[in-house]
C-alpha cells in the first residue's frame, strides 16, 4: 500500500462552475486516505479526511437552513465517525469518495431530522443499506465511468434544472416541497429533474 | 427478472433521502430484487456526491476534530441481525419490520380471498401493509385518492394492464381503477404503501378504503 506522505491538501475548489471528475488527482487522494483508514486505522488519513470533509458535511447540514448550528456540529461529529467505523466497506472502484460520504451524511441527516421530529420508528437509515454482493468486474468499470459522466453531467444543466437538483439534493427538499419554495408549479419542478435525469441516462448509454 | 420498476421521480427522491419513510422502504426492497435500478440509484447518488463537494465549506474547530479523535476507539453500535425464524429471500428492511415469520403477524381477513397486515414504520402519512391473496383470488375493483406503491414478495398478479411476479414495483396514482387477480398456483404476498389522507390520519387502524366499505356493507 502507498503511504501518503504529501499534505499538500488542495483547498476545496470554490469554482461552481468546475465539476470534479473522481480521475483527477485530487479526489483520488480521497479514496486513497479512505482505503489506509479502512484498512490500517490509519489516524493520520482520518485526519486529512476530516479536515477536508468536515467543513463541506457542516455545509451540508446547514444548507436549506433546517438544522441549528449545535445539530450541524452534531451531524459533522456522527458522520466523521461513521466514516471511520465504515471505511472498511469503502470500495474504491465502485464509488467516488465524496458520494460515499454523501450517503453516510444523507443517512445521518435524515436520522436526525426524525429524531428532532421525535419520529417513532423501528428502522434507522443504516437498515436500507444493502448487503453487498461481488460484482462483475465489467460492472465495475463501467460504474466508474458513470460516476465520471455524472460529474461532466454537471457541469453541462441549465441553471434551471441544476438549481433543483440542489434543494432536492442538498436542501432535502422533496420535489412539492422545492416547488413550493420556488413558486413553480409542481409539474414543472418533476419535468425539470425528469430532464436532467434523462440526459444522464443518455450519457450513461452512450 | 423484475420487469416492473420504480419512476426515476421516486428513485431520484430516494437518493436524495426525501422520500417519506414508507416509500423509501418500499423503493429499497425493489432495490434487493433488482440490479438495474441499483446501478440508477448509484448514478443518481453520484449526483449528491458532485453537489456535495461543491459546497462551500464551513469552517469546523481543532477541538471538533479532537472530539471525534477522542471517540474512535468507542464500540460500533450494535447492528441488528437477521432473526432465525426469517426468510432468506426477504430484503433485510422487511424483515426487520415483520421480525419472524408471515405466519406471526396479526391478519386481517377482509374478503375470502384478502387478508391484510399493517406493518409499522412510524410514517404517519403513509399505510404500510402486507396483503395477502389466495391463489387465483380477486381483489374487488377498488379506487384511492392518493398514490399506491405495491412490491410484489412471493407469488404473483395480474390486472387490466399486466402480469406481476416478486420484485415488480407498481405504482398507481389517483382515481386509476383496477382489479388484480393473485396468479394460480400460489398464494400472492405483496407490500403495499398508500398515501394516507389527513382526514384519515386519526383512524389509521382502520381502513377507510371503499374496499373496506363495500365488504363491511
Ligand atoms: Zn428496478
Amino acid at each position: 500500500m502507498v503511504e501518503k506522505t504529501t499534505q499538500s491538501a488542495a483547498p476545496p475548489a470554490q469554482n461552481s462552475g468546475k465539476w470534479n471528475v473522481p480521475t483527477g488527482r485530487r479526489t483520488d487522494e480521497w479514496s486513497q486516505a479512505l482505503v489506509s483508514v479502512g484498512e490500517s486505522q490509519d489516524r493520520a488519513a482520518f485526519t486529512r479526511f476530516f479536515r477536508h470533509f468536515a467543513p463541506l458535511i457542516k455545509a451540508f447540514a446547514l444548507s436549506g437552513s433546517s438544522l441549528s448550528a449545535t445539530h450541524a456540529d452534531e451531524l459533522v461529529q456522527e458522520v466523521m465517525l461513521k466514516v471511520w467505523q465504515k471505511a472498511g466497506g469503502f470500495n474504491p472502484e465502485k464509488a467516488a469518495a465524496s458520494t460515499w460520504v454523501y450517503t453516510i451524511a444523507r443517512n445521518c441527516r435524515t436520522d436526525m431530522f426524525r429524531r428532532l421530529q421525535k419520529f417513532d420508528t423501528p428502522l434507522a437509515s443504516d437498515d436500507f443499506e444493502l448487503e453487498s454482493e461481488e460484482e462483475e468486474s465489467f460492472i465495475v468499470l463501467h460504474t466508474r465511468r458513470g460516476s465520471e459522466r455524472v460529474r461532466e453531467l454537471m457541469g453541462e444543466l441549465p441553471p434551471d434544472q441544476a438549481q433543483i437538483l440542489a434543494k432536492v439534493y442538498m436542501e432535502g427538499k422533496s420535489h412539492s416541497e422545492a416547488a413550493a419554495e420556488l413558486d413553480l408549479p409542481l409539474g414543472t419542478v418533476k419535468s425539470r429533474v425528469r430532464l436532467a435525469i434523462q440526459k444522464l441516462q443518455a450519457l450513461m448509454e452512450a | 427478472m423484475v420487469k416492473h420498476h420504480p419512476p426515476a421521480d421516486f428513485l431520484t427522491e430516494y437518493a436524495a433521502g426525501v422520500l417519506p419513510m414508507a416509500q423509501s422502504a418500499c423503493v429499497a426492497a425493489h432495490l434487493s430484487y433488482c440490479q438495474r435500478c441499483r446501478h440508477i440509484v448509484e448514478r443518481l447518488e453520484d449526483i449528491g456526491g458532485a453537489h456535495f463537494e461543491q459546497l462551500d465549506p464551513q469552517p469546523v474547530g481543532d477541538s471538533m476534530l479532537d472530539r471525534v479523535l477522542a471517540r474512535l476507539d468507542d464500540p460500533e453500535p450494535l447492528r441488528y441481525a437477521r432473526s432465525e425464524a426469517s426468510d432468506d429471500r426477504l430484503p433485510g428492511l422487511l424483515d426487520r419490520l415483520i421480525n419472524g415469520d408471515y405466519a406471526d403477524l396479526a391478519w386481517k381477513r377482509v374478503t375470502q380471498s384478502l387478508s391484510i397486515s399493517y406493518l409499522k414504520t412510524g410514517d404517519l402519512e403513509h399505510e404500510f401493509a402486507l396483503y395477502r391473496i389466495a391463489e387465483g383470488g380477486k381483489i374487488p375493483e377498488h379506487t384511492h385518492g392518493g398514490s399506491e406503491m405495491t412490491l410484489v414478495l412471493s407469488g404473483g398478479f395480474s390486472d387490466e394492464s399486466g402480469e406481476y411476479h416478486p420484485g415488480d414495483f407498481i405504482v398507481r396514482e389517483g382515481w386509476d381503477k383496477h382489479t388484480p387477480v393473485a396468479l394460480e398456483g400460489e398464494e400472492c404476498i405483496c407490500l403495499a404503501v398508500l398515501d394516507a389522507p389527513l382526514r384519515f390520519t386519526r383512524l389509521r387502524h382502520r381502513w377507510l378504503n371503499p374496499l373496506i366499505k363495500l365488504n363491511a356493507g
